[in-house]
């Protein structure tokens, strides 16, 4: 019985205008204005484009960019096999079976995480290195050492599965855990065989949650540069890299940049229409306790090494490689430097957490408070830096801070001061690239916990009289500093681990472990890269850990 | 002192409306419950007097002053209005103390109010506990003293007792109102039980699919309903369809809806007439056996079936039944 007339009325767009005015406040500028700030470094590679391409650019689309694609696209499809194989089954093995050590294995499979892909590039180099452990291995052996040449694409593609997967593995059994088990049950009464449950049941059900790990690693894998540069094969990140340092054409990084952009933007609709055409999961989480199935004793140990496989190689080889050659070069390594460089990697890792995760706040909190409702929508977008490679970034913020740092000497100089670059080339550049690369981080679990705090918490807070940032101050924060600070800390651990950003923008008399490794590593040096990768490695372990719990709940 | 006017709210743009074209007003020191099933918009109706959401039409005004309209918004903050939540909505961090204490904090003998609100409520040395020590009445009744602090000029409870068995309900009900009949403060009342409605409420307010259907005092709700749907809340109602008029040679005007109650449907009516203006035969399909009554379930010759309560507990196989004319509910429509 709706009346057409009245709803055109309601709805007509001077009525809208009306809402509009009425419902426009401070917090819908000021989220406008945050999304704005962190998708700059996007827009103006967008811009750049207009003022076309570098001279060498004509040179690389006939010479080097098919290469890119090549190996880019290579890189994806055998990434995503490995990583579906390591990071399925033993999500699926140890949600399923009960096995020697499973409650340990259960979380040390995710401990791969803790080591940059780069790191992990750098021992397998050495393993299978002439004079590398393999090769003493052997001689000691007195047999003949059969060389495996890792350090090409199919070596590259195995290290950074290696060190991804476990993004699978987390995604796939948190939905193996949670959503499975009434299904389960189902499918064992109507008289389903194990294998049978797994690949028509199973299988399927779980594509989403193991569709959205896999973009995750795909999306690092097209982030990386450490590795790739490492073993020598070239990529739109070292091609940008080559661009931007050796060719010195900024014009021709903006290219390569946008180009990966339409690559990744792929990559995440690909990942939508997986998930729009089948969403299976029922938002009730299944609290039954799983029950495991007893293998018989050869089958228990034979899926006790399926599941330890992966850790093996993604954790416990590439550490031990890395705690040889520590055990050889630390004491050269270890000096003043090493530990200045340390305290400036801490202190800038806890700063760039700390305002990551402020912004992380102010945009789900001020697009809360805006009493319009596409601003809510629009807040996400801020976030979307997650998804663009940290070269991308650091090119999109050099740009503009240079020509920004240029109008300021001018101005500067024209009360005769001397100013130098204000922007560029210092901290500010850096925390900005690392906030806008790093806001999902921060946004993800603050907003999971917020959404656990019912809106009539604030809500009746405001009803009695208190406004939004006091109501905030004093009940929300309390409600959600664990996942506050669960963000700080995951924030933390990437901007430890980060390079390719870095390498661009860092300012010149400063350095990270991370680039201090990097740096030994492509001077010949990578035995002395050992400590510092060590010291990253150990730094992010702790808090992996807690990350895992984190994950578990959810 | 509450004045609403052809207030709409859509969450689609316009597809389907949570409510829509809602007026009425409210009189201070009322009670007037809202019934209404549940996405009839009674929920939606609150938050917009409560300034929690914004309308897409119509204006709200408190104590003569709009707070709402198309081109003004009061800040819920700003509405001096008491709002007790259907989960409670306590501040979980904080103590029962201060969490009567957080809307008054800027009076000057802040203390003594919250220990007089505890009072109030009858939880005066429950001040140091945390709501989650607290049974579920006892946090009901902690919300209650909250919203009251600060002297709200309109208290409004969105299905308080909904959490409840029946058992506490019904205790609970009663105490909670004692409390705030002390406090003659103006009460709108939101539920989706008649019996709860009928016990406290001076006015109640009927919402159907986002519109008011009827607003009116409880005994005129019963004896005059404005729909067949307002009918059946008070009371199990048989339409008289063509059939039914048939059966009970009663032709009725065939513009309106008629509708009778089953209790005023007599069993056996004495033969002369006098009892009953209209009578039919009818045969008893089943007997349910209520305590002291007894349920019959009916077929007319015409095929219809209706249910009918009696003291009689000796009832044949055939029976008469009949209604009188003052009995007969007419709907416009």
């Amino acid at each position: 019985m709706k009346q057409a007339g009245s709803n055109n009325e309601t709805f007509s767009l001077k009525s809208r205008l009306k809402r509009f005015k009425r419902d426009i406040n401070k917090w819908s500028v000021f989220t406008l204005a945050i999304v704005l700030f962190f998708a700059l470094p996007i827009i103006f590679i967008g811009v750049e484009l207009f003022s076309g391409p570098g001279e060498t650019w004509s040179h690389i689309v006939k010479y080097l960019l098919p290469e890119y694609i090549w190996n880019s696209l290579y890189l994806v499809i055998f990434c995503s096999i490995l990583v579906l194989l390591f990071g399925v089954s033993s999500a699926w093995l140890v949600s399923r079976f009960d096995f020697p050590f499973r409650r340990h294995l259960e979380w040390l499979l995710i401990l791969p995480l803790a080591i940059p892909s780069y790191i992990v590039a750098y021992a397998y180099a050495g393993i299978f290195d002439y004079g590398g452990s393999i090769d003493l291995i052997f001689r000691q052996l007195n047999l003949d050492f059969i060389r495996i040449d890792i350090m090409n694409k199919a070596g590259l593609a195995f290290v950074l599965s290696i060190s991804l997967f476990p993004y699978v593995y987390v995604s796939a059994r948190a939905f193996f855990l949670n959503q499975a088990n009434n299904l389960l049950e189902a499918s064992k009464m109507l008289g389903v065989g194990e294998r049978k449950t797994f690949f028509k049941l199973m299988l399927p059900l779980a594509r989403p949650a193991i569709v959205a790990g896999l973009v995750l690693v795909l999306m690092e894998v097209l982030n990386d540069y450490g590795a790739a540069k490492y073993y020598g094969v070239n990529t739109f990140t070292t091609g940008i890299f080559r661009s931007w340092f050796s060719l010195e054409e900024p014009e021709t990084a903006v290219y390569l940049s946008a180009l990966l952009v339409v690559i990744i933007f792929a990559l995440i609709l690909f990942e939508k229409w997986q998930v729009r055409k089948i969403k299976f999961t029922s938002s009730k989480s299944n609290s039954t306790q799983i029950l495991r199935k007893k293998p018989n004793r050869p089958l228990k140990w034979l899926i006790f090494s399926v599941v330890f496989l992966p850790l093996l190689l993604g954790f416990i080889l590439p550490v031990a490689q890395l705690i040889y050659w520590a055990a050889l070069t630390a004491s050269t390594v270890f000096d003043m430097e090493f530990i200045l460089i340390s305290l400036q990697s801490f202190g800038i890792a806890i700063t760039s957490a700390v305002i990551t995760v402020f912004f992380a706040l102010i945009l789900i909190y001020f697009s809360k408070w805006s009493a319009l409702r596409f601003i809510n929508n629009i807040a996400r977008v801020g976030v979307l830096g997650y998804a663009i490679p940290g070269a991308v970034i650091a090119i999109g913020i050099m740009i503009p801070t240079l020509a920004l740092d240029k109008w300021l000497i001018d101005i500067f100089s024209k009360f005769g001061i001397d100013s130098g670059l204000i922007i560029n080339g210092t901290l500010i550049a850096l925390f900005y690239a690392y906030a806008v690369r790093f806001l999902a981080v921060a946004y993800n679990p603050i907003e999971s916990t917020a959404l656990k705090v019912d809106n009539s918490i604030p809500d009746s807070s405001k009803v009695l009289g208190v406004g939004n940032l006091k109501t905030f101050f004093k009940i929300e924060f309390p409600l959600i500093k664990t996942g506050v600070f669960s963000a700080v800390i995951l924030v933390f651990i990437d901007v430890m681990k980060e390079l390719p950003l870095t390498l661009i923008l860092k300012p010149y008399h400063i350095d990270t472990l991370a680039v201090k490794a990097y740096e030994y590593a492509s001077d010949e040096m990578v035995m002395e890269a050992a400590t510092p990768s060590l010291l990253i490695i150990f730094t992010a372990m702790i808090p992996v850990m807690f990350l895992n719990k984190l994950l578990i709940k959810k | 002192m509450l004045t609403i006017e052809s207030l709409s709210k859509s969450f689609d743009k316009g597809k389907s409306y949570a409510l829509k074209d809602v007026t009425f007003d409210l009189k201070a020191g009322d009670v007037c419950a809202i019934i209404g099933e549940s996405g009839s918009g009674k929920t939606t109706l609150v938050r917009l007097i409560a300034g929690l959401e914004r309308p897409d039409e119509g204006s709200i005004s408190l104590d003569g002053e709009v707070v709402a309209s198309m081109n003004i918004f009061v800040q819920p903050e700003k509405r001096k209005i008491g709002l007790v939540f259907q989960e409670y909505a306590l501040f979980p961090h904080l103590t029962i103390f201060d969490n009567i204490l957080y809307g008054i904090s800027k009076l000057k003998n802040k203390k003594e109010r919250v220990q007089e609100m505890l009072d109030l409520v009858g939880l005066s040395d429950m001040g140091k506990r945390y709501p989650h020590q607290l049974s579920g009445g006892q946090q009901q009744r902690v919300a209650l003293a909250r919203a009251l602090a600060p002297q709200p000029t309109l208290l409004i409870l969105d299905e308080p007792f909904s959490n409840l068995d029946a058992m506490l309900r019904k205790q609970l009900r009663n105490e909670v109102f004692d409390i705030i009949k002390k406090t003659k403060v103006t009460v709108l009342f939101v539920t989706h039980d008649t019996q709860d409605a009928l016990s406290v409420a001076d006015e109640i307010l009927i919402l159907q699919n986002g519109k008011v259907v009827q607003k009116d005092a409880a005994e005129n709700l019963y004896v005059k309903p404005n729909t067949l749907y307002v009918a059946s809340l008070f009371g199990n109602t048989v339409q008289i369809n063509k059939n039914i008029q048939t059966a009970f040679h009663c032709p009725l005007n065939e513009k309106c809806c008629h509708a009778i109650r089953n209790e005023k449907i007599k069993v056996n009516p004495a033969e002369d007439g006098n009892d009953c203006e209209y009578i039919t035969t009818a045969k008893v399909l089943k007997k349910i056996v209520l305590g002291d009554s007894v349920q019959l379930l009916l077929k007319l010759d015409s095929g219809e079936q209706l249910t009918v309560l009696t003291q009689d507990k000796n009832i044949a196989d055939t029976i008469t039944i009949g209604f009188n004319s003052k009995d007969i509910l007419e709907f416009k429509g």
